[in-house]
Order: C-alpha cells, then structure tokens, then sequence
C-alpha cells in the first residue's frame, strides 16, 4: 500500500469513549470531599440560627468545651467582610459577610457558631452543650415589603470593592441599562405587550451535600478537600479568612457530586472546618446534613416585568425589563446576577437595539441565593419566550417565523456574561434547529387550543434560548476568565495533563483528555488526567459559566500545541531534519504516535522513542506550562419543543414527548452531550411544574422542614420514555473553540420552562405566567376558565 | 458512653466483628468503620436511594437500618458487585449507556439495577421506572440509566 505523502491525523474528537472515571464510579470507589479521612480527624458540628433574624446576645460554651469539645466563635475568627463568589474582579463585589457572624444572624439556619469531637456522636452531644441568648428581631420575607420605609433592615452598611456602601430600605444592588432609543421603539409599534412573570426560588438538591475535610499540615499549611467548582478561588478566600499565603493553602480537586452552581462560591461550612482544623491542629471534616443544605443556597427567585413593542410584520421594536430579585440574606452577588440576566434578555432578541432593563436586588430575611444553572437565563427566557407565544397566537403568526426574524444571529452582539462582556456571534444553528426540528415535530400540523376537548388534552409547544460559553471578551470586563494547564510527555511516550478545571460530571475532564490527545496525537489511553491541587497548578477561574470545555479546553490545547511544537524540535534534533517539515500521525496499530518526515513516511521515529532519547541525551522532558484567555464568548444555542398532555379532571401535567436541540459546536463527547440535554431537560421539568420553595411567614422556616420528599423533584416516572426524549445536535463548528466546540451546560435549561409553558397554552389555552404550574394552580385556572367562557 | 454491642457482619465477602453503639447507624458503620464509602449519605431518611445496599439478598437503605438489629446479615454494597475486577452486567451497562455524570446517585444505582434484575430478569420500562423511583438523580435524567438496565437484562439473558 503506498503511503500518502501527508498522513491524515486522527481524532477522538467527536467520537464516543468510555468515561475515564466510569469504572470507579461504578464500583463506589470514585472519592468525593465526604469519602476523605484521617485516623485522628474530629468531625464538626455547626450550631445553626433557630430564627429568620436575632441579635447575638451571648454564647456560652463553657460546658461544651468542659466535654472536650474545640470550639468556633466569631471571637476565634477573621472578622474580614467577604463575598463567597469570587469570579468578579474586586471593585464589581459586595462583601457583607463574615465566616461567623459577630452581631447578627439574618436568616434562620445561618451559621452561629461550630465545634468539633473526635466523633460525630461526641461533636453532636457537645452541641447540644452550648448555650446561646438571641433577642429576636421583626425580619421580613418578601422583597416588596422589605422595600418599605421602616421594614426590617438586615444591613445599614455593606463594601463595595474596599468602598463603604450604605444600604437603604434593603436595596443591596440597583442596576440599570438603556441602550439605543426605548421610547423612540415603542412609538414605532403597531402592537404593545405588557406582562408580569413570577419566577419561584428552587433548591439545588445536587446530591453530595456540601462539605469540607481540612488537615493542618506540619509545614503551618492546610490541605482541604471540598465541595467546590473552583479551586482556585477556594483558596484565594479561605487564605484571606485563615490569614495565610496562597502558598501555604492547598486545595485539592476532588470529585463534586453535584454542582449547579451551588458551589461556584465557597461553601460557607469549608473556612468554617478550616478555621476549626486551625485550631484544633487536627484534621476536621464537616458534612453538611441535607437539612442545612437545604439552608445554605437557593437559585435567585426573580419577577419580571415585561414589555415589547411589534410592528404588524412581526418584527419586535423596542423591549423593557423591570426586575426583582429577592435574594436573601447576604449578597453572592446579585449584582453580577442582575447584569447577566440584563445580558440573556439584551441577547435574545434584536429588538430594534431598543432596551432598557432595571433591575432590583433585595435583602430578605432568607437563604442567600446563587447561580443554578443559568444565571437568570431559565427566569428571563421563560417571561420573554411566553410573551412571544402570546402575541404570535393572538396575530396567528408562526412562532418559529417570529424567531426566525428577529434573533439576534452571526454578525449580532452576543452579552456573555452582563453588559461589560461582549463578543460578536460567529456560528449559530439556530435556524437548522428551529426548521427542522419543526419538521421533526410535525409543527405545521398542530391544532389551536379551540380544537381540544375531553379529559386529556395534548398541545405542543415551541422555545428557544442559549447560553454563554465562557465569560471572555476581546476587552476584559467585570468577570475574571482565563485557565491554565501543563502538559508533559513522559519518558515512555504518554502524557500527563495537570488542569485545574473542575468537572461536575459533565465529562470535561474526557474533553481536555481528549483535546490532548489529539494535538498530539496519541492515542486516548495514553493520556492521563493527573490528580491535582492548587499548589501544582495554574489559576483557572472556576468552572461555570458553560466556560469548561470552551476555556478550559482551549487552555490545554494551546499548551499542547506548544508540546507539539517541542516535539518536533527534539525529533528533528534526533533525526538531524528539519522541525518544521516533520509532523505527526497516530498508528493504532502500533498504539502510538508516530513523528515522521513530510513527503518521506519511512523517516519516523514514535514518541515513545523520541521520550526515551531525550531522557539519556539528558535534554530533558517535553512538556509546557502556560495560562490561556478567551477572547470571545460564544452563545451555545438550544431549542426545545415538547408535548405535554393535561389531565383536565385532576390538573396533572404529564410529560409525552421532547425534541431538544444543541448547538455545541463540535460535540466532544456525543454520548455525554446527550445527558447534558436529558438531564437539563429533567431539571427544567422540575423548575416548571414542580419545584419551589416556600417560607412559613409565621416562623420564617421552611414549609417542606428542609425534607427532599416535601421538595417534588422529577423521578424515574415523570420524563418521558426513552423513545420520546430525542436529542439531535446542529451541525456547527466554532472557529473560536477547541477542534470547533463551544459549551452546551447551561444552555441546556435556557429553554426547557417556556417550551412546556407554551404547550400547556396549546393543550388547554391557559397561559401561565409564574412557575411552577402546579395540579392545583391548573386545576383553579380550569375552573375559571370555564366560569369566565 | 451507651453500652456497646457486639455485631458481626458479612460484607462483600469478608467478615467484620464490630463493638457499635445501640443508636448507631448501619450506613456509618460501612462508610466510617468499614471505610466502604461507595455507599453514599444524601438525606439520611430514605428520601434519595443514594445509601443502597443489598441485604440478605434484598434491597435496603442503610441509613434506615441500626447496625445492631443487622447483626449476622449478609451485605454487598456497590464495591462488591464486581467479581475479580469484572463489572456486573448492571455496573458494565451504565458505563456504556452513559448513565454517569457526577456520579454520587451512581453506587445506590447499580446496587438497585442489580436486585430489580435479580428479581425480575426482563422488565419493561414501565417496571425499570417503578421500581428504581426512590433513587434520586439530579443529573442524567434518568433514561440513560433506564437504557442502561434494559441493555444489562438483555446482555444477562443472552449469555445465560
Ligand atoms: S441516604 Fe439513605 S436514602 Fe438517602
Ligand atoms: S449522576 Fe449526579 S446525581 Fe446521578
């Protein structure tokens, strides 16, 4: 066989692989944060707020500690002001809490104060030791009311950056945007659209509850593994608040069992196991039980208050958001919340380039709330996506036609993460997936609402929406986004990546394996993610932001394109040749990749003999360690269409079908795409029809007492079958990603409440506009329906 | 210090004498003691399936069970489903459907695969759904897993 001149390289790119950690997790022998121990480790306890808002009068922990018990006050701790999330730069952060509170606490299940024993047991028995005095205070839980002259204050003062920032009626953030000429676009439409949208606070419920096992070590350092999202910015805090050098605070990447969002800022119980381990000069470990983790973070509740401004041939003039975020009780920065929601709302729609957005955060007497995946995406997609139904309904237009003319596309201003992040969109498969997903779905043949009786009645419905990958610009902005890797080529051939990203189980960690492997093209089993830490590794923001693949993928590419480069300049040392005109190809045959002369195939060496010459030339290894920066953030575009059917007679709301679409880019690992679609689709189900959270005005707890059955989340029974959840990905390659792939994450959500909200309309002719859209919510919107017919 | 009780417990195989407390847990004895930490904590009152084990050949939530009253009891948990390194059928299954994210909900899944298949060797889907519905997942969305033990009952029933 003659051997073309070029050999052609060969990918894993794109192509199904088993999960590199699918063996360990199968056989319960993946460690998770909770799985660490030490045979002399205590184990923590933290004595939680019985109120929604006291004064601390006193703590006695005389007895506790008479029991043996090491104990945690604010008096033992940093009393420095800090902002759990740490992505923004400094001067785009509100700080307003402290490891433990010194005066107050402000929501019920607030950390007080903690201890640890040298067993659970103990630790538990000791708590129950300790004697506090609280002076309760009126507090307030709802954000309309907190705005109120004389409502109960939570804060007279907060930090903005090192800025002392004075808070009025609980007013944490106010953020307004205006671009172009709102008014000048209403004057121009034919037709104005007002509504307001209700979007409920959730829970996480990820499934490893957060928590932390901390080691002194004998070099004055703290080693801790936790339940994170971000190394890197685990250490940067918990340095600060444990007053010690980045260096001397080593933070291990550990498998997360879960993350959502709910661990891109640092859980509060990890400075409080670290300042335990301080002092004890033990290892601790503190597990957060599923009650208190159901008290430690919520996705942000918002309500919108939309209006759009449409011209009789459908194009859409001017658009206006007011939004209220009731976020609780201490800030994980709304104020980047609010912005990035301000962002998906401005990128959605081209509107005339007519926008204004304002946008409230308040403090209440709740659970501080954070990311869950999305960002405020979910929220603004499913009130700007019902709207757009409505009006297409009302007008009989088509709603795909209505999307299609006005979304904003390739050549459009994307706002990956608020209005200081933007890049223009360069790829989209939005159009591929709205037309031939309506193919797929028989969209052209669907019935109105008017058409359907009896008990059981089906509709379709139809939503679209995105989300950012990465938080990079061409200008640097409010968020902070770059990633790092090192790459090696061992003596024998096979490489090490040490990459700081962390995976939530999405397959990120097989996406940079695979990156890897295929710039240098070896063959995947080659390719080893080291197990790494803070110490040995570059900075990388955290993974959120749909940025993992994206930026952390781009970060290992980059590094081993200059691995490559090494490679070749060692071989053509050894083969006396030119770099320049050597390249490489991966022999499966022989398991290796193989560098060989361009035009002169039989002139080859492997690298495993490359290795094994650099090592006894004493030239040394081939490797490279560099940081990496986005310069764009490109939209991952989603497009779900569902059916659902109502059962009229008891309001249950079953899910019969769905068709969800990706625009990934290259999809990196298809298989594991699909479940990032499937699950977000799971999630979305629960957000829609199921999930909330709700307070006991009269104790300022929750009414589920924090219990997962009590908090309806999807089962097995409620998707879908397997044959009626179809996932197709668009045919799209970014150039700006790695071998073409931008992120899929979060996008996967964006979409999924409006598209069942649009169907239910289709199936029944009710429109919902706050979530989620309950049996009994149903079944009174029937009964009125018919009372009012 | 309450009076400790002698306990004897077979798992995967192995046996383990044990002096437990009255009020402690089965599910802290395997995780603590036994340091088998496949076996997960989720919610600790029978709310997520992430604790499943197989008892005497049943399915249970070790969080439900005080170590005492399980003395004498034959137990497997996720790390004893493979058999001199092969994966069960189950394990192997959810591996090639892709049944995996995080991974946490992933012990208490195979341990429940792998009884409803004892117990039932060609389910429908209907029956998959219904019996594995008191596990929780909150990432995959479960028709992976659902693919997975439909292709593991298949694959047991070919090569029976
Ligand atoms: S930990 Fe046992 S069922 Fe959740
Ligand atoms: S894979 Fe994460 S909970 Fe199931």
């Amino acid at each position: 066989m003659k051997i073309p001149e070029v050999i052609p390289e060969k990918y894993v790119v794109g192509t199904d692989t088993p999960r590199m950690d699918g063996y360990a997790k199968v056989t319960g022998k993946q460690e998770y944060s909770s799985d660490i121990s030490y045979p002399d480790m205590m184990w923590a306890v933290v004595i939680r707020s019985p109120f929604p808002h006291a004064e601390i009068v006193s703590i006695d922990t005389s007895e506790a500690e008479a029991f043996g018990a090491v104990v945690l006050t604010s008096k033992d701790t940093n009393p420095y002001l800090y902002n759990e999330r740490s992505v923004s730069v400094p001067n785009a952060t509100f700080r307003d809490r402290r490891l433990l509170p010194t005066d107050k606490v402000r929501h019920y299940g607030e950390p007080v104060m903690a201890l640890a024993h040298d067993t659970e047991a103990l630790a538990h028995k000791a708590a129950r030791l300790v004697k506090i005095v609280y002076r309760e205070l009126p507090y307030v839980l709802d954000a309309e009311e907190a705005m109120k002259d004389g409502a109960p204050q939570l804060f007279d003062k907060i930090y903005l950056g090192d800025e002392e920032v004075l808070v009025h009626n609980n007013k944490g953030v106010i953020r307004n945007i205006d671009e172009g000429n709102v008014d000048k676009g209403f004057a121009e439409a034919d037709h104005i659209y007002e509504a307001h949208y209700v979007l409920d606070r959730i829970y996480h419920n990820q499934l490893e509850t957060k928590s932390a096992v901390c080691k002194p070590e004998p070099d004055g350092s703290m080693t801790v593994w936790c339940t994170t999202q971000s190394i890197h910015g685990t250490r940067s805090l918990i340095a600060k608040l444990l007053d010690l050098p980045f260096s001397k605070v080593n933070i291990k990447k550990v498998t997360l069992g879960g993350g959502f969002g709910s661990s891109i800022q640092m859980n509060t119980v990890i400075p409080i196991c670290a300042a335990l381990a301080k002092k004890s000069g033990r290892p601790v470990k503190l597990l957060s039980s599923r009650e208190e983790d159901f008290y430690s973070h919520h996705k942000y509740p918002t309500t919108f208050d939309i209006k759009l401004g449409v011209t009789s041939d459908m194009m859409i003039t001017a658009a206006e958001v007011k939004a209220l975020v009731d976020f609780g009780s201490h800030q994980i920065q709304p104020l980047a919340y609010i912005g990035c929601t301000a962002g998906w709302f401005a990128s959605l729609y081209k509107y005339g380039s007519n926008i204004r957005f304002n946008g409230t955060a308040v403090y209440t007497n709740k659970v501080p709330c954070c990311a869950m995946q999305g960002y405020g995406n979910p929220q603004i997609n499913f009130a700007i996506e019902s709207m757009i139904d409505d009006i297409c309904n009302e007008h009989g237009w088509d709603p795909i036609e209505f999307r299609l003319k006005n979304y904003r596309t390739v050549g459009d201003e994307f706002w990956g993460q608020g209005p200081t992040i933007r890049s223009i969109i360069k790829t989209s498969g939005v159009k591929e997936s709205l037309i031939e997903g309506g193919e797929l779905f028989n969209w052209k043949e669907r019935k109105p609402h008017t058409e359907k009786t009896g008990r059981y009645r089906k509709g379709i419905g139809v939503a679209r929406g995105f989300h950012t990958s990465g938080t990079g610009g061409p200008k640097e902005g409010e968020v902070i986004d770059y990633s790092s890797a090192y790459i090696k080529i061992n003596e024998d051939g096979s490489v090490d990546v040490v990459s700081p990203v962390m995976d939530h189980g999405g397959g990120t960690w097989d996406a940079l394996a695979k990156i890897c492997a295929d710039v240098l093209q070896v063959p995947l089993n080659k390719v080893g993610m080291s197990p790494t830490d803070t110490r040995t590794t570059g900075f990388d923001i955290c993974t959120h932001a749909t940025r993992g693949v994206y930026c952390g993928g781009a970060a290992v590419e980059h590094v081993a394109l200059k691995v490559r480069e090494k490679l070749l300049e060692v071989a053509g040392r050894i083969m006396n040749e030119d770099p320049k005109r050597l390249s490489i190809y991966r022999d499966d045959e022989l398991g290796q990749g193989v560098v060989y002369l361009i035009g002169f195939p039989d002139k080859r060496m492997t690298i495993e003999q490359i290795a094994f010459h650099a090592k006894n030339y004493s030239w040394g290894t081939i490797a490279y360690a560099d940081s990496y920066r986005q310069k764009n953030c490109p939209p991952c575009f989603v497009t779900h269409f569902v059916e659902v059917e109502v059962d009229t007679l008891t309001g249950d709301i079953n899910m019969t079908k769905a068709l969800m679409y990706g625009d990934c880019g290259t999809a990196i690992n298809p298989k594991l795409l699909e479940g990032q679609l499937i699950g977000s689709f799971n999630r979305g189900l629960g957000y829609t029809l199921y999930e909330h959270i709700d307070y006991d005005n009269k104790t300022g707890q929750l009414k589920n007492r924090a219990m997962m059955v009590d908090y309806k989340t999807p089962t097995f029974c409620e998707m879908p079958y397997v044959k009626d959840c179809m996932v197709r990905v668009c045919d799209v390659y970014e150039p700006t990603g790695p071998f073409g792939a931008k992120g899929i994450g979060e996008a996967a959500l964006a979409s999924v409440a409006a598209s069942i909200g649009n169907a239910i309309y289709n199936a029944v002719g009710i429109r919902f506009t706050s979530i989620p859209i309950t049996p009994e919510k149903m079944l009174k919107a029937l009964k009125e329906k018919e009372e009012n017919a | 210090m309450m009076k400790l009780h002698n306990i004897t417990l077979t798992v995967n195989g192995r046996r383990y004498d044990l002096a437990v407390e009255p009020n402690e847990l089965l599910l802290n004895v395997i995780r603590d003691r036994l340091h088998l930490t496949g076996t997960k904590y989720g919610c600790g009152i029978a709310e997520c399936g992430a604790c499943s084990i197989i008892a005497n050949g049943k399915l249970m939530l070790a969080c439900m069970i005080l170590a005492v009253t399980a003395s004498g009891w034959d137990i497997t948990t996720s790390e004893g489903l493979a058999k001199d390194g092969n994966l069960n059928p189950v394990q192997q299954a959810f591996i090639d459907k892709g049944a995996i994210q995080c991974g946490f909900c992933t012990p208490g899944m195979v341990v429940a695969g792998t009884t409803l298949l004892m117990e039932n060797n060609s389910p429908t889907e209907d029956e998959i759904r219904e019996y594995m519905r008191g596990n929780y997942c909150r990432c995959t969305g479960y028709t992976s897993i659902v693919e997975a033990i439909e292709s593991a009952a298949i694959h047991m029933n070919e090569t029976k």
